[in-house]
Order: C-alpha cells, then structure tokens, then sequence
C-alpha cells in the first residue's frame, strides 16, 4: 500500500514537473508561433485584433523569392551568405591564433596584451561606429562588403577568452612532449592542439558565421548606398519595417525571420552539443 | 585572498615597467657600445645587417625605413602640421561650365586631419618601437660575432617565426586588426570629447577646434532646464544600472533554474524540450524582438486580448492604468518592467546552455554526500549548487553585468519609435525614461550628430565599466581558481 | 513673428530675383553666341565637354521605397534625352523623410540627387549638403531652360520655400506635403467635420474613435499656428518660439493648451503614436483621422463608398472657434554639393521635376504636384485627398524650426495626449509651455 502511495506521489511530482516544462516551453514559444503564423496571413500588415490570422495563405513566401524593388531575399540571402563564410574563416582563424598564443605559448609581452584586451572590451562598440565608418572610409572600403567583412572581424581577436579557457584544458604535458619530440609550435597548433579542440572550433565558427545574420546597425552604416540588391538580410527585412512600408511587408518580414531562423535552427540542433561543451569548457577554465 | 590577487597585479605592473625600462637600457647599450655599422643603423636601419650578410633582412628593413620616410613626407606632412589647429581653409566651390562639374579649393576636413594625425602617430611610434628594436637586435649581431657564435641565415630566422617566435606570427594580424578597428578609432572618439564636433560644426563644410574641458562640464555641470545633460544623465546612468543588475542577475538564475528543470531525472525527452528552447535563440533578435513590441503595441495583440478578456477595465478601476490600453512598452515603469521580463525570454535560454554544461561538471560525491545527510533538495540547490556555479562563472557573471551596461540591442529594437517620454527636462537633451548610455549616445549621434557629447558620454560608460570590473574582479571574485574543485 | 517671417521669404525672393536678373544679363551675353549656334549646338556642346561625353558619367539618385518603378521610369527617359552621353545611373532607397539623417552622416558619401521635405532645408544649408542652384543655373541651358523658367512654372510657394538666403537649394518636386481630416461620411456628416465639437460627437454616437497625432511636433503645432502663434528660425540654427505668451491673435497659450486637453478627454478621441495612423485607419476603429495625400488609399480601402476628405476643423478656443493650421511643406529635388559630376546632376534633378515627370508621377503614385500647370489639371481638382490638401495652401505655415524643437515639441504633444496636464491646473500648464520653449529656443550644444 505504502509503496504503491509513493509511487503515486512520484509519477504526480514528474507529471507536474513535465507539465511545468511544458508550460514554460509554452510561453517561450508564443512569439515564434506567431511569427510563424503571421508569415502565413493574407493581410500584410500587422494583425492586432487576433492571434491567428484570418485567412491563411502562402503568398508572403511566394513574394520573397519574386524580388520587387523593396524585397530581394534571394538576393540578400546570398549577399549575407557570403559575408557571413568569409567572416567566419577570418574570425575563427583570428580567435583560434589569439587563444592559442596566449594559452599556450610563453613570451614576455603575454600579460599586458591580455590586460589592454580586457580594458578594450570594456568600450561600447556604438561609441566608436562613426570612426571605423571613417577608417573605412580612407581605404575606400565603404559601401563594399569588404568593409563589411573586416567591420566583423577585424577585432575578432578581442573575444579569444572563451577559445583561450578551452585551449587552457588541453594537457600542458603533451605540448612539452611534442616540443621535446621537435615539433614547431606551428604543428603542435595546427596538427595537435586544433584537432583536439572540436568543440571550441564549432563554438567559434557558429559564432562568427551568425554576426553578419543578426547584425543591422553597422550593415546599415557601411552599406550606405541605399541600393536595395546591396543589403544583407538584416538590412533588408529591417527596411521593410518602415513607416511607410510596414503595412505592406510586415508579413513578409516574418516570412523572412522564419527562413532566416530555419538555418540557424538546424545548425544548431546539429551542433548543439559541440556549442554546449565549448561554450563550458571555456567558461569552466576561463 | 584578494591581497594575493592584488600583490599578483602590482608584479604584473613592475614588470612591465621593468621591460619597458629594460628595452631602453638595451637601446643605450647598444648605440654606446655598438661599433661603426651599429652606430650606422641609427639613421640607415639595414646597415648593420649588411656588416652581417645578412641581406634579406637589411633590404626589407631599408624598404621598411624608406616607407616611414615616404608617408611622412607625402602624407603625414599634410595632416600633423593642422593638428593644432584642425584647419583654417573652409571649403569653397566654384561651377564649371565646361566640365559640368564642381571645383572646389584646397580645402580642410578637420576629421581627416584629426584622424590622419592620429593615424600618423601611431606610424610614428610603431617605427620608433622598431627602430630601438632593430638597434638592439644589430647589436646582438655583433655580440655574437666577437663571441665567434654562429649568425642565423635568413631560413632559420625565418623558421623561427614557426618556432620559438611563433607567437608573434600568430598575433601580428589580429593585432594589428584591433590597432586599425578598435585602438584607433576609440583614440580618434577620446580626441573628439575635447573638441566641439557637432552639427554646427560638421565636416566637410564647416571646420571644428579643440575645446578643452567643455564638454565634460557641459555633462556635469547641468543646471536649468535648458542645459539638461547633467539631469538626464544621472537618470540615464541610474536606469543603465537598474537595468544591467536585473537583466544579468533574472537571466542568470534563471537559466541555472531552467537548466536544473531540464536536467532533472524527472524529465521526459530532456532533448526535445531543450531544443524547444534554444530555438528562440536561433531567431534573430531584430526579428523576434521587434515582433515581440508589436505583440505588446498600444494598439497590439495583447491588448486586444487584454480588453478582451476586461482585465484593461480591472487594471483602470484599480488605477494601474490611465490609458484605455495597458501601455506596455510606452509608459514609464511599465516599460521598464516589460523590457527586463522580455529580456528573460531572450536571455534565459542562453544562460540553460552555458548552465548545462557547468551543471554537467558538477562533482556528484559532494550532491551524494548532500543526499545522504538528508538535504532537501532547495538546500543542495543553495549550499552546492549556486556556490559552485558562482565559483565558476563569476568572471562571466561580471562581463555580462558590463555586457548588459552596453545592451544596446535590446533596448533599442524594444523602444525606438514606441516609447516617448512625457518628461521634458530630458527630452530637451533628447534623452528617455528607458534609454540605456548607450542608446543615447547612438540617438545622439544617429539624429543629431552630437558627436562631442556623445563622446563624453561614452567615455563616462567606459570608466564605469573598467571601475565596475576592478573592484568585481578584486574583491568579488578574488582568488585562484585551481583551488577547491579540482 | 508669422509676419517676419514672411518679410524674410520676401526679403530672401527679391535678393533672389536680382540675382538671378544679374544672371540673366550675364546669361544674355552668352545667349547669342548658344543661340547663333543652336543649329550645331548639340557638337558644340560635345567639343566643349568633349571629354565629358566620352567618359561615362556616374550618378547615384535616391527616393522613396515607393517612388522608386517611377525612378527607373525617368532614369530611362533622361538617359534617352541625353543620349550624346553615355550615364551609369544607380537608383537607391532614401525617403525624402529621413534624408537629412542619412545625407548628414556623410555628406561625401550621400547620392548625387536625392530629395527632401522642405523642413529640412536649413539643416542641410547649414551642413552645406546641398548645391545652390542659382551657383550651377548655366547648366539648365542644356536642357533648354533658366532658372527663371524654373521658378515661373511651379508654384510661387514652393519656390519660395525652396530658397534660403536667396538662394534656391532644390527643384520642387512635390507639393501639399501636408495633414488634413479623413473621414467616414457615412458616420460624420460634411457639416460634422468642419469642427471638433461636432466631429466628436458624430464620432460618439457612432461608436467610433477620432484619431490624431499628438506626439509629434509636425502635427500638434497645428492648434497654435490656427491661434497666430508663431515658430522661427534663426541664422545660427536656433529655434524662436512664442507659445508660453500670447498671441499675435490675443489668444494665450494656457487656452490654447486647455482647448487640446478638451479633446484629448473626450473619449471619442483617440491619440495615435507617430507612423501608426496606416495601422490604426486599418484597424477599423476610426470614423476621422487627420493624416496626409499618403494614407488615401488606406482611408479609401478602408471607409469604401464613405471616405471623404478636407481641411482641418475648427477648434473651441474660449467660445471662438478656430480653425487648426497645419504645417505645409514641400518635397525638393537636391543636388549634392559634393557630388562628382555637378552639372549632370542638376540636369537629372530638373529632369525629375518638370512638368511631365511630376504629371506622370501623380498619375502612377497620387503625389501632389508643384507645377502650376499640372495643379490646374481636372485629375488633381477631382482627387478628394489632394484637393483637401492644395485647399489648405491659404492658411498653411511652412514650418521653420531647428532640430531642438522635434523631441521636445514631442515630449509635450505626448503629455497632452497622455492627459499628464491637469485642464484646471493654469500654472502647471504655464510651467509645462515656458518648459517647452525654453527647451526648444535652447542655444544649440
């Protein structure tokens, strides 16, 4: 009797704790739902009198790959594709080779560098917007995405603690093994350390590789042509939020939100367990 | 503890004067001691290295010289001279008829001057750098000639940069990335506090001058309602760190609390409901957040709903609200509140992952030895669990108590455009209930290229945050972290 | 101060006149030597800018999201009449709305031609942003024009409107850029909507809301322009701004404050948030809402057989009523000061704005012309939303501020829609107006 009470109690407990979830899962996804479903409305602009829409249709997606002058998604998409591939071979590199000259490697300079990284870190981006426009501006790299590119990554190296903390597991006594076996350090990075590091790898390149995605500010600022063919996809789904445009687009802004999420969702979900245990590893150590 | 840490940075400190001290003292050394060939390097950098044969390296330090030489004369030269000044010449435009196009004089930009300037000062002194260094290493050179020691050829110079140098091949892009795109323009903004850069003085037309300290009394000195920087930004400021305190700290706990949800033995397809939440993280934040202030609109969805189900005329009869909608995000409190619980819709799944995997680490003796002596479950969670967590992510809590100061995203996506303040003192400096530092500074320098103040003010965000992060780092985290948990 | 400001506009068209009439003599030089070889003018043009012809010429043109079919339209036809040259002619997106914001940031950097609404025009003088045309008008000759023929075939207002100093900085391109009162005459009698009062009570009875804009100081300074009060703007960019005294009218501020609370408590009144009057006229809760030409087609879609348009009612004012002045601007076609190629750019931008262009861009988009010929057009005169707009021309007031008056003039319309000023309270509503125009007449920092 007693037993079979306590059994009660405790599929109780975990249908209540499975319900909680549920119910948090719930909220959390009230707004992708809507999305979703607002992707899927007939009426462009925003429906403020119910959750669902009205009449259902894919006409929204349809729209986006049949560019008029304000929406090119396809377009964007490849533009955002591109710079977000260079980005992410750039930052990645820029990250790994940080991390590993400061974990790794021993040399004077190490420690002051580390310092002036965490004091550079401290500096809103937003501040110093309007200089690199102007940086950008004497190489004549505004309005290309060149200067996009180097916008993202050229600082990249400034976020290497995570890589740095991950590089901090990998064994010191294997390193000094492979030095006395008269390795260069360039091996032991390329042909040692990196292959061991998997997860901080895929951490660093689904990091860089997203920026250019999310990005819309500085996107804004260096694509500054206002030619539409241009824009990244940030820019562009951005734009159709304009006051004049919004009752017109709104739903094909979350026609575009969803096909930009679906990628990244599935990215995601593959590597979410490499970004999990980079991400630890990093943090655990750094 | 934390006078270990101290001790730890002061070394750090003498050290690297100790270095600094000790690159000069090799430099004197060197040009006292060095012979002709040495003493010749001063002015002609390659020259010691042809004593030495080695070649390679005498004509890439004398094209390196040659290039210094070069940007000086025909670049530098135009700018350094007007930095002083920043300009005398305004610009002037003449049509002609017969190449359809506009002539203008030789006129000054006083941006490209101060940023030419700066750009030629950090030429300058990375060419000093190597100039002392390129004495120091020549000397060597004849060192280990008298000493009848083997000089490197070209190859095992070269192989070193793979080898014991490694660090610098490693570094050298990445640093000189930060140089172009973070150093100097920070450098170029601490420059433009002190001048009066704004829409009355905007390039190419028009020319600015320094200031002196103006800006920075204009900021404090406040007063009156029609210089209303000082007001606004003590409200700023307090808002700014309102809000990074309670968007680090609900996230925070909350993603260690969802993650111990997720991760309990109760739980059935762990996986499944997890990936339910990182999707929100997979959506962009400028589609979901922007989403998520139409769904709280004045005239939004959940005001319909709201209205619909009387709990607007329930919140009027108890005078919550005046309005005949809950103004969400446009009004002050509301909005404030609504902005922190939106961002613990954006940030908590974030902070499960991180959880996760900390939780993953945790060592079970201690949970097991916890159980044994008959813990209750909020017990391990308050005498294991949050200790270990603090421990190991403290650091991280601190940068994202600073990444949350320059939250820009969020607050931005929520209220540009929604939210108007009612409060005239602050917005006669253009200022909001909600606005972050930040923020501000953006509008200030997106709408009315207030560049001077906005630089003020992002030098005021600055110090906050390194003050904010040394006293963390010194007396909140202290400490060595190779101790208790390994 | 209403009436300095017209002598200034005075002021500034007789300077302009002279120096155009010196212009013109100078012009009248050269015109016989053009005129004399008018047979081969078009090789004389191509020996003079020979190497202009040869190369190609680049320009970059922005406008509106929706203007931009319309654009490539013109581009192609400019491209045709110009056809000696070769052009690479980029079209991009600017709203002549936001086109300070972005010219300003980098003005190096902005197109050769972009437009702009006429509030913007001190500000971009100031930056220097923009060619004055009177500088570059011996260009025109190439499209067979003066500046004079310019400035005669568009209405006197714009013209006006477009010069500074005496100098004209853009071809008008739009006109009527203005507000007045939508409404549904199937709930809001033709009578009902000449005042306030009545408007909201029609709207009462009718279970509809009244929507306006008050956070916005394009639209709340209706209420006192209507009452004779003035804003002005000053040589160094600064605002004037009387509305904490009393009238040129002998109305107060006070009274005209209470008159706005009047309505802002009734409950029929609706306010709306700046850029979500489209939204709200689509949510079907409106019977009136004071917007612009451009929400017609939303209004019509929406009210169906009963949309109709016209001036802005009247207000109760102390037992008067008074009749609301909006402000009335213009859009103009600019040209860079920067741009590469100056004089191609002027011809692209007349190009934009002559009669033909402006009659097509009516005919496809509804914009309110300019040219006085395309305004006496039977299109126009029969359009409901235009003719509501061109009627307000009268006692419209083209508005001069400086860039402290917008977020505090929207600070103030949002107290007034939000109901945070007591009606009874005088002094508080003395304080909240002297708050206003100290804040708005601050010396810029």
């Amino acid at each position: 009797m007693k037993i079979k009470k306590m059994k009660d109690k405790r599929t109780s407990t975990i249908v209540m704790h499975n319900v909680l979830i549920g119910i948090l899962a719930v909220i959390w996804l009230i707004p992708i739902v809507w999305l979703v479903c607002t992707s899927f409305s007939e009426y462009t602009g925003i429906n403020t009198s119910t959750f669902f829409p009205q009449k259902w249709s894919i006409a929204n997606y349809i729209k986006l790959f049949h560019p008029d002058t304000v929406a090119q998604f396809p377009q964007w998409f490849m533009n955002t594709f591109i710079v977000a591939c260079v980005n992410c071979v750039i930052s990645t590199l820029f990250v790994l080779m940080v991390a590993y000259a400061t974990s790794i490697m021993r040399f004077p300079m190490r420690k002051p560098l580390m310092n002036i990284a965490v004091i550079l870190n401290l500096f809103p981006g937003m501040l110093s917007m309007i200089a690199v426009y102007f940086v950008l501006k004497t190489f004549n790299l505004t309005n290309s995405y060149a200067g996009l590119i180097m916008v993202y990554s050229a600082s990249s190296g400034l976020g290497y603690l995570i890589a740095k903390g991950f590089f901090d597991t990998v064994p010191r006594a294997l390193c000094e093994a492979a030095r006395i076996d008269g390795c260069s350090e360039a091996r032991i990075f390329l042909q040692m350390v990196i292959p061991m590091s998997r997860p901080i790898v895929v951490y660093t390149v689904i990091n860089s590789f997203l920026a250019p995605w999310m990005d819309f500010v500085f996107a804004k600022m260096i694509l500054n042509a206002g030619v539409s063919s241009k824009y990244t996809v940030a820019i562009g789904l951005y734009k159709m939020l304009d006051k004049s445009l919004i009752n017109d687009y709104f739903t094909q802004f979350c026609a575009g939100g969803v096909l930009v999420s679906i990628p990244i969702s599935i990215l995601f979900m593959i590597m979410q367990k490499f970004y999990v245990e980079g991400i630890t590893g990093g943090a655990v150590k750094g | 503890m934390a006078n270990e840490k101290k001790s730890t940075a002061a070394e750090a400190v003498s050290g690297f004067f100790k270095a600094v001290g000790g690159f000069f003292s090799n430099f004197g050394t060197a040009v006292a001691k060095g012979n002709i060939f040495v003493k010749l390097s001063l002015l002609w950098w390659g020259a010691g290295y042809i004593r030495y044969k080695q070649y390679v390296k005498a004509v890439i330090m004398t094209v390196l010289e040659a290039a210094v030489i070069l940007f000086s004369v025909f670049f530098a030269s135009q700018y350094v001279p007007k930095f002083g000044s920043l300009g005398t010449v305004k610009a002037e435009m003449v049509f002609n008829i017969d190449t359809m196009k506009n002539e203008f004089n030789d006129y000054d930009n006083s941006f490209m001057i101060l940023l030419f300037s700066l750009f030629s000062f950090v030429v300058w002194l990375v060419a000093i750098v190597i100039w002392i260094k390129n004495m120091d290493s020549v000397y060597k050179l004849q060192l280990m000639e008298e000493n009848g020691e083997h000089i490197n050829t070209f190859q095992e110079d070269m192989k070193l940069y793979i080898g014991e140098k490694f660090h610098i091949t490693l570094l050298s892009l990445p640093v000189l990335g930060v140089v172009v795109f973070t150093i100097i323009p920070i450098l170029l903004l601490v420059f433009v506090a002190f001048t009066n850069y704004d829409q009355q003085h905007m390039p190419p037309s028009e020319l600015f001058t320094w200031v002196g300290f103006s800006n920075f009394i204009t900021l404090f000195g406040g007063g009156g309602l029609t210089a209303t920087f000082g007001y606004s930004f003590v409200r700023v400021l307090g808002w700014t760190l309102v809000w990074a305190f309670f968007s680090t700290i609900t996230t925070y706990i909350g993603g260690i609390l969802l993650s111990l949800l997720l991760n309990s033995a109760k739980t059935r397809f762990p996986k499944f409901w997890r990936l339910m939440f990182v999707i929100t993280i997979a959506v962009p934040q400028f589609v979901s957040l922007l989403l998520v202030r139409n769904f709280f609109a004045d005239n939004g969805i959940v005001n319909t709903i709201c209205s619909n189900i009387h709990l607007t005329g329930f919140l009027q009869d108890i005078g919550l609200v005046s309005t005949n909608h809950i103004p969400f995000l446009s009004a002050p409190g509301w909005a404030h509140v609504m902005i922190i619980i939106i961002n613990i819709w954006v940030g908590v799944p974030y902070q499960m992952l991180i959880a996760t995997g900390v939780l993953m680490n945790i060592p079970e003796d201690q949970l097991e030895s916890a159980k044994m002596d008959g813990a209750k479950p909020f017990q391990i969670f308050a005498k294991i669990t949050m200790p270990y967590m603090l421990f190991i992510t403290g650091p991280a809590l601190v940068t994202d108590f600073v990444k949350n100061i320059n939250n820009f995203n969020v607050i931005y996506l929520l209220t540009q455009d929604v939210y108007t303040t009612t409060n005239q003192a602050l917005a006669n400096s253009q200022a909001q209930e909600v606005d972050l530092l930040v923020t501000w500074l953006f509008r200030l320098t997106q709408d009315y290229y207030n560049y001077k103040m906005a630089s003020v003010i992002g030098i005021v965000v600055f110090i906050i945050c390194a003050l904010f992060t040394l006293v963390a780092f010194n007396y909140m985290i202290g400490g060595d972290k190779e101790g208790t948990y390994q | 101060m209403r009436k300095k400001l017209v002598s200034m506009l005075l002021c500034a068209t007789m300077v302009a006149t002279m120096a155009t009439g010196c212009g013109d003599t100078s012009g009248d030089d050269k015109k016989p030597s053009s005129g004399a070889s008018s047979e081969t003018g078009g090789n004389n043009n191509d020996s003079s800018g020979g190497g202009g012809s040869s190369e190609t010429v680049s320009l970059r043109l922005w406008g509106a999201e929706e203007d931009q079919d319309y654009l490539k339209q013109l581009v192609s036809k400019f491209e045709s009449t110009y056809s000696d040259q070769k052009f690479n002619i980029e079209i991009g997106v600017e709203s002549e709305s936001t086109a300070k914001d972005t010219v300003l940031t980098d003005i190096e950097a902005a197109a050769d031609v972009y437009s702009y609404a006429s509030d913007q025009l001190a500000d971009l003088v100031r930056a220097g942003a923009l060619a004055a045309l009177d500088d570059v008008s011996e260009v025109l000759t190439k499209a067979g024009k003066t500046l004079d023929d310019v400035k005669s075939a568009n209405a006197p207002d714009s013209v006006e409107a477009a010069t500074l100093n005496g100098k004209m900085y853009g071809f008008p391109t739009g006109g009527a850029n203005t507000y007045f009162l939508y409404y549904d005459s199937s709930i809001v009698s033709d009578e009902d909507a000449k005042t306030w009062d009545s408007l909201l009570a029609a709207a009462a009875k009718g279970k509809k809301k009244v929507g306006m804009t008050l956070n916005s100081g394009w639209y709340n300074a209706s209420f006192f322009y209507g009452a004779g009060f003035t804003t002005g703007l000053n040589e160094d960019g600064t605002t004037t701004m009387d509305w904490n005294g009393t009238s040129a009218d002998g109305n107060s501020g006070v009274d005209v404050v209470k008159s706005m609370l009047d309505i802002t408590s009734n409950s029929a009144f609706m306010p709306i948030a700046d850029g979500q009057i489209s939204n709200t006229i689509a949510s079907g809760d409106l019977c009136a809402v004071i917007s612009g030409a451009w929400d017609s087609g939303k209004a019509e879609e929406i009210w169906g057989d009963g949309y109709s348009a016209t001036k802005l009612p009247t207000y109760t004012l102390g037992g008067k009523q008074i009749q609301m002045a909006p402000a009335y601007g213009y859009k103009f076609e600019a040209v860079n000061a920067y741009s590469k190629n100056t004089g191609w750019a002027v011809l692209l931008a007349e190009f934009i704005s002559n009669e033909e262009s402006q009659k097509l861009h009516f005919d496809l988009l509804k914009q309110p012309p300019t040219n006085s010929n395309v305004l006496a057009s039977d299109a126009i005169q029969n359009d409901k939303a235009i003719a509501a707009a061109v009627s307000q021309g009268d006692f419209g007031v083209i508005q001069a501020v400086g860039q402290k008056y917008w977020d505090t003039s929207k600070a103030f319309g949002e107290m007034v829609a939000k109901g945070k000023i007591n009606a009874k309270d005088d002094k508080a509503i003395q304080k909240a107006l002297d708050n206003l125009v100290d804040g708005v007449t601050a010396p810029l920092s």
